[in-house]
């Protein structure tokens, strides 16, 4: 008692916990619509970054068509001030053009002449008139330097939301110059970024709505395996039931069909666990019945000797010494009445959870089973080893060790021997029952001793009272083992673990 | 002041009216030293002369200053509003018709502007720049400027790192504001009248010097056609432009008080700075 808790205990608590959230043990109208959520979303995001990357060619493809109509319109009104390298008018030009092409916002036009040099830009302040253009300009193009011509090339830089677009002022074959200008496209990144939150927005619904609606359907479809399953469930309790017609589907869906075959199932257990109800209660009466008998043959004897001692004392009562041998013999008479008695009383009376079994407890089953050996002239063997008490549930073992006893003793032709041992050691309670009958059938014997969970009652052959001691063994967690008595007959031990905490709290 | 063309109403066609002579209507040149992108002005003006000459008269645009001086000297204009540089330098080929009044004189000046951002005093300090001059046959907007550093022994392509001409009062002050020339040799007149329509382009430039006062730019007739009806016409409807409301509306356009006749010595300054930038070649 007074020994520190296991540390495995209040571990394996939480993992026990952790277990229930794992994937594998959600239920499947969770699972299933995740899965289908997981799959749109795939498919969403794939579908959204093709949509999106088609929008960004339409729009590169639109950006480029005006930007060379916008180049195109500039260079051949720039290309005679470029030759002459009149600076006004080269920026007269950007100036009046950045009002003349509404189509696209450009934020600043340079213009370089044949030697590199900044001729005049629509930014003068930055980019001055005859100055070289600034590295960072020169180098957005540096990669694409190769595509040069009258064909612009466009450099993308969506982070900044510009575009970069270089073309080359080409006169007579003979280059005279080039236009770099900056193109503002916030208004394309706006427009992808207002197509992708609708997407996301869209497919975000569609997915909620679809995995929604698949939770639904799924819980419908798989409503009946869960009616199935609490029913089964109910019959872990013992209380196996069939489903209700109304709850029955149509009996040609799956399902239907599958109800109807439990249903069956059920109504034939139900059967089978009345007749061996029936049956049990018909061994008890036919047990109780020949115990009456041995009963009543048991407090016959001492009957007439008692009457004749009543007779001694009407007629002799005055002599003293007859008197008191008399009431000496009636008092022994009636004390032997009154065991008998007792001991039938706590063998049918003691439903209780008395967990300790005594010595006299099994004497009592001597003195039960005496009628039954006297009648049937049998000899009964009784070594009882158990000194004081040991930590067994009481109720449980007698009604066992007597159906052994009984059955043993009709077992047993006349003239042979029943023989009972019991002993304890410090973990299990051994019970031997043998006789020297003609032994036990092998259907018996293997019903006896099989593992696991009595799944019917053995309906053929008149082995009910087997029934009930595999039953009541069962009920105590002990072990039957089955060999043969001293040379012929059968020998049953019972094994019983002893209950240590129980035995503590006797300690 | 012999002979030219006599009264014919006509068509609009340019080319036609070349070709007939008697029916030629009056030609009158317009010099970008003007606010000739006012395309309600002109029409007002040429409005006015139409109705005070009784001809039909050709406002004759050009983009430099030269191409309307060789119009003029070669009398292929009846009269011209020129610059008074080209008058100083054709004194002999050309006569004065009438000369603006602004703000009661005769008189404007040149600007030499710069960035209105830049911390600069001194045309000295705008050394290296980039700068943007009028016209190459501009007083204000070429020859103050040229002259000034002339009589520094310096020459504009020596002491401006680049410059470039515009070819309008208006377009220097625009390539100023906008950055760029830094600095810009631009007329007075045009400029003020600026500062009333145009604040915002002004307000980025600032004056770094103005000139002397000097002979504003006059209206001029090829002095062998300066006694011909029609240039006396236009000189009558010129200095009589005040005294009507349509004049007066013109010349409210255009912030002048009238037009006046004046002596060719009011050049002589402009003459004076024109010899002074040839000596040093």
């Amino acid at each position: 008692m007074s020994a520190p808790a296991p540390r495995s205990g209040p571990a394996s608590a939480p993992a026990r916990r952790w277990e229930r959230w794992q994937p594998s043990a959600w239920p499947i109208t969770i699972k299933a619509p995740l899965m289908v959520a997981v799959f749109m979303i795939g498919v969403g995001v794939l579908a959204s970054h093709l949509v999106l990357t088609r929008l960004a060619e339409t729009q590169e493809r639109h950006l480029r068509a005006l930007t060379a109509a916008y180049l195109d319109g500039l260079s051949s009104s720039l290309i005679p001030h470029v030759l002459r390298e009149d600076v006004w008018e080269v920026f007269d030009v950007l100036d009046r053009a950045r009002s003349l092409y509404g189509g696209i916002a450009v934020r600043r036009t340079i213009v370089l002449n044949g030697t590199g040099q900044i001729l005049a830009a629509s930014d003068p302040a930055r980019f001055p008139t005859g100055t070289a253009l600034p590295a960072a300009q020169s180098a957005v193009f540096a990669a694409r330097a190769e595509s040069r011509g009258e064909e612009p090339v466009l450099v993308v830089d969506a982070n900044g939301r510009r575009a970069h677009v270089r073309r080359d002022l080409v006169h007579q074959g003979r280059k005279v110059g080039s236009i770099l200008a900056d193109i503002d496209i916030s208004d394309l990144i706006a427009e992808r970024n207002r197509v992708l939150a609708t997407l996301a927005l869209t497919n975000g619904a569609l997915i909620l709505a679809m995995a929604v609606a698949g939770y639904f359907a799924i819980r419908r479809i798989v409503r009946p395996v869960r009616t199935l399953a609490d029913h089964l469930e109910r019959s872990r309790q013992g209380r196996i039931g069939p489903i209700p017609r109304a709850a029955l589907p149509p009996p040609h869906s799956e399902f239907g069909h599958l109800f109807r075959r439990y249903n069956a199932l059920v109504q034939a257990v139900d059967e089978r666990e009345a007749l061996a109800r029936r049956l049990a209660e018909e061994e008890r009466l036919a047990s109780l019945g020949r115990l009456t008998s041995g009963m009543a043959h048991e407090i016959n004897n001492p009957l007439g000797g008692l009457f004749n001692a009543l007779y001694t004392l009407k007629h002799h009562g005055e002599k003293e010494h007859v008197r008191l041998a008399t009431i000496r013999l009636l008092e022994r008479g009636l004390g032997g009445i009154r065991d008998v008695v007792r001991a039938a009383l706590m063998a049918y009376r003691d439903k209780g959870q008395r967990r300790v079994l005594a010595r006299g407890d099994l004497e009592d089953l001597r003195v039960l089973i005496g009628p039954e050996t006297k009648r049937r002239r049998l000899t009964l063997k009784w070594n009882n080893a158990i000194s004081g008490q040991v930590s067994a549930p009481v109720a449980p073992i007698r009604q066992a060790l007597l159906n052994l006893l009984l059955n043993a003793c009709a077992a047993t032709p006349e003239g042979g021997t029943v023989s009972f041992e019991a002993s304890a050691n410090g973990e299990t309670l051994r019970l031997v029952v043998s006789d020297t009958g003609s032994g036990l059938p092998d259907r018996y014997r293997a019903f006896l001793e099989s593992e696991g969970p009595i799944t019917a009652p053995i309906v053929e052959g008149s082995g009910l009272g087997l029934w009930l001691v595999r039953r009541l063994v069962d009920e105590v967690n002990g072990q039957v083992a089955i060999g043969v008595g001293h040379g012929v007959g059968t020998r049953i031990t019972l094994s019983i673990p002893l209950d240590r905490e129980a035995l503590r709290d006797v300690a | 002041m012999g002979a030219a063309g006599g009264l014919a109403v006509l068509h609009a066609s340019r080319a036609a009216s070349w070709a007939a002579p008697p029916a030629a209507p009056l030609a009158f040149g317009l010099t970008p030293v003007f606010l000739n992108n006012d395309l309600a002005l002109l029409s007002s003006l040429q409005a006015y002369l139409e109705k005070k000459t009784g001809r039909r008269v050709r406002l004759v645009q050009r983009r430099t200053y030269q191409e309307i001086t060789a119009l003029l000297v070669s009398g292929q204009l009846d009269a011209a509003w020129i610059c008074g540089y080209p008058f100083a330098a054709y004194r002999e080929h050309l006569s004065l018709v009438a000369v603006p009044l602004w703000r009661g004189r005769p008189l404007y000046q040149a600007y030499f502007i710069a960035g209105a951002d830049r911390d600069v005093s001194t045309i000295e300090e705008c050394r290296g720049d980039v700068h943007a001059f009028s016209d190459p046959d501009s007083n204000s907007g070429y020859l103050v400027t040229a002259a000034y550093l002339a009589e520094r022994h310096e020459r504009p392509s020596s002491f401006f790192r680049r410059t470039f001409f515009t070819y309008g009062h208006r377009n220097v002050v625009r390539a100023v504001a906008s950055g760029l020339a830094r600095s810009g040799s631009v007329d007075g007149y045009v400029y003020e009248v600026m500062r009333e329509t145009e604040p915002e382009l002004t307000r980025r430039t600032k004056i770094v010097r103005r000139s002397e006062w000097l002979g504003f730019p006059p209206i001029a007739a090829a002095r062998a056609k300066a006694d011909a009806p029609g240039v006396r016409h236009v000189q009558r409807a010129l200095i009589d432009m005040h005294r009507e409301a349509t004049g007066r509306q013109v010349l409210g356009m255009l912030r002048l008080d009238g037009f006046t006749l004046a002596e060719p010595r009011l050049f002589d300054a402009i003459a004076a700075k024109m010899a002074l930038v040839r000596r040093l070649g």
